[in-house]
């Protein structure tokens, strides 16, 4: 049985030893793992990461990086699948969960992923080790947008938008140039409205609704 | 009974006609098309990767070997409608634009090849759509001095010399949303090969490969790979096409270079859809008539893939060639010497 040993000699001369002891390598990762692929492919949505082949298709058509830079279906599939925990945290847990759902990466994966699924799997994983804080940006959207739907029975998007942002403590970047130039894009587009209707009478059914919630 | 029926006159069906015709036999070749040669034929393939030799060289002597040998009776513009009886007495009805006969057979090939994926339903790439996006199978007969630039590369929308190509891989294979989960098995080969063609007739286009991996299997594909990249300066970007655009009447592709973790936008003068091959329409009416098993895509299946690559579900009849799945030439040429031998070792 040979030895475990970092030195090999051949004809007196040792190759191995003295290059690891003044170049050692430079290593980027310390593990790799699967355990957080098989956790998200437990999670609703997340069953097809394992089909993915690193193709790229999703993240080329993907609607979102012109806007959210680094935003990244295929490196989010890829970060989980050798568990680089840390790196998805530090760098790509704000991004996770900004994809619109437009489905274009889910239509076009050539291997049958479903990566829209897969990247909302993904962000449910960070949401459930609780890597954001107290309110996760999910979570703040979704009581504001429960909290319109009960008071005046239908969305008023600038409306939403805005109490997202302060529910969040980010009113000084929806005030950004940026995202002021997308609203403004969406307003004359006609995606969003300015002033949202209201639902007539529709007091006595927040009543209600508001009983039923308690 | 010494007769044998081959279905097909691509390289794989002459291959073989060849063979058996050599070792005595009597060899009726049916060939719908009015000429022989199969694909290499239909789409005047210029050059063949990896030795750059003309297309020409290879299959011009196979087809003088066949229609010089007295032993072949070649069919042209035929085709079989029916079978009857058994191996080794099987009844088959030939037909072409005279009429119908019926000859009788020991064994029968089938040879019937492949067809090139039609990329018009990956309608995100814009084939039928945009002039400029055209198929790898265009590109060889572009390529062609016999073909109909006479061999020079033009851009079908305004006749002009393109000074940026970007070549799309496997479209139409290893891909669930068309059904192709297979590779094709060529297209890695063939792209890199014309790649080094445009740029040896234009050293001034750039040429851009979009990849998942490069497959190079074959005798001399990595080498000749590797001089694309040394001596032609191709450039590989490994991410496959998303998408292609017009852009002010440009064509602008995405994809993500996936080492760089970055999605590009990229605008080029045409682009090249490297399509797979995809199993003809010729092969499934043959399996029809001959009553013989079809895999899950539709390929010829044999009766075992290890110990009976050659048989086909039903005794003496005998399958080879690209209608088995997608194959090279050289493979194929390998395969209907192959079949040769299985027929003739059936009918002693
Ligand atoms: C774009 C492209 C470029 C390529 N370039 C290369 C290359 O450089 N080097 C290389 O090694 N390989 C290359 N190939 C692969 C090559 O084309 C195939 O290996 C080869 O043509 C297969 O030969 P075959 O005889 O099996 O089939 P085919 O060439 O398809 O021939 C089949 C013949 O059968 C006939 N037929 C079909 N059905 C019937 C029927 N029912 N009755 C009668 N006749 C019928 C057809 O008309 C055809 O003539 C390339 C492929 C593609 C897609
Ligand atoms: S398109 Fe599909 S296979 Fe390709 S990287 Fe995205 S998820 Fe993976
Ligand atoms: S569904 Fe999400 S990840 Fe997929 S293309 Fe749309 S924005 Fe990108
Ligand atoms: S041979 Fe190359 S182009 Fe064809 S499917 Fe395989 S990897 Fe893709």
């Amino acid at each position: 049985m040979a030895e475990n040993t970092d030195k090999m000699v051949i004809d007196g001369v040792e190759l191995v030893g003295i290059w690891k002891e003044f170049m050692p390598s430079r290593i980027l990762y310390e593990d790799v793992t699967t355990e957080f692929l098989n956790e998200v492919k437990k999670l609703p949505g997340g069953e097809t990461i394992a089909k993915c082949y690193q193709c790229g298709t999703c993240t080329g058509g993907c609607t979102l990086p012109e806007f959210v830079d680094k935003f990244n279906p295929r490196g989010f599939i890829n970060l989980v699948r050798r568990g680089h925990y840390d790196l998805l945290v530090s760098d790509y847990k704000e991004l996770v969960w900004k994809c619109v759902s437009c489905n274009r990466c889910t239509h076009r994966c050539p291997k049958g992923v479903n990566t829209q699924e897969v990247v909302r799997a993904i962000a449910k994983f960070l949401e459930d080790r609780k890597v954001f804080g107290k309110l996760t940006n999910d979570e703040a959207f979704d009581e504001v947008f429960m909290d319109e739907v009960i008071n005046d029975g239908r969305i008023d998007e600038v409306k939403i938008v805005k109490d997202f942002y302060a529910k969040t403590g980010r009113l000084k970047e929806m005030m950004s140039g940026d995202q002021l130039s997308l609203g403004f894009k969406m307003f004359t587009s006609g995606r969003i409205k300015l002033f949202g209707g209201k639902i007539k009478d529709w007091k006595k059914v927040s009543q209600r609704l508001k009983e039923e919630l308690q | 009974m010494k007769t044998v029926l081959v279905i097909g006159g691509g390289v794989t069906g002459l291959k073989a006609s060849y063979e058996l015709a050599e070792m005595g036999y009597n060899v009726s070749l049916v060939e719908k098309e009015d000429y022989l040669g199969g694909q290499v034929a239909k789409h005047k393939y210029y050059k063949l990767a990896p030795d750059m030799r003309l297309a020409g060289e290879v299959i011009d002597p196979v087809i003088k070997s066949v229609e010089n040998n007295s032993n072949i009776k070649v069919h042209k513009h035929s085709t079989i409608t029916s079978l009857s009886g058994d191996a080794p007495e099987f009844k088959v009805k030939i037909k072409n634009s005279k009429g119908e006969s019926e000859e009788t057979f020991g064994a029968i090939v089938v040879a019937t090849g492949f067809e090139h994926f039609d990329p018009t339903v990956k309608q995100e790439y814009g084939y039928s759509r945009f002039k400029d996006v055209v198929t790898n199978a265009e590109i060889e007969e572009m390529l062609n001095p016999n073909g109909p630039t006479k061999g020079e590369l033009k851009r079908p929308s305004d006749g002009k010399t393109p000074k940026k190509v970007a070549i799309f891989q496997c479209v139409g294979s290893r891909d669930k949303q068309v059904g192709n989960p297979y590779c094709c098995r060529v297209g890695c080969v063939v792209s890199t090969k014309q790649a080094i063609e445009i740029k040896e007739k234009y050293p001034d286009t750039e040429v851009y490969v979009y990849y998942m991996d490069m497959r190079m299997f074959g005798r001399g594909w990595e080498e000749l790979y590797g001089k694309a990249m040394e001596e032609y300066e191709v450039i590989f970007t490994r991410g496959r096409g998303a998408e292609v655009t017009l852009k002010n009447q440009q064509l602008s592709l995405r994809a993500e270079e996936t080492i760089m973790d970055r999605p590009i936008q990229h605008s080029v003068d045409m682009i090249i859809l490297a399509a797979g091959q995809a199993p003809g329409e010729g092969t499934i009416e043959a399996a029809k008539i001959l009553g013989i098993k079809q895999n899950e895509y539709g390929y010829l299946a044999p009766k075992d893939d290890f110990l009976s690559p050659n048989e086909s579900s039903r005794k003496g009849i005998f399958i080879a060639g690209a209608d088995k799945g997608p194959l090279d030439i050289e493979n194929c040429i390998v395969e209907g010497a192959a079949v040769a031998a299985k027929v003739a070792s059936s009918l002693k």
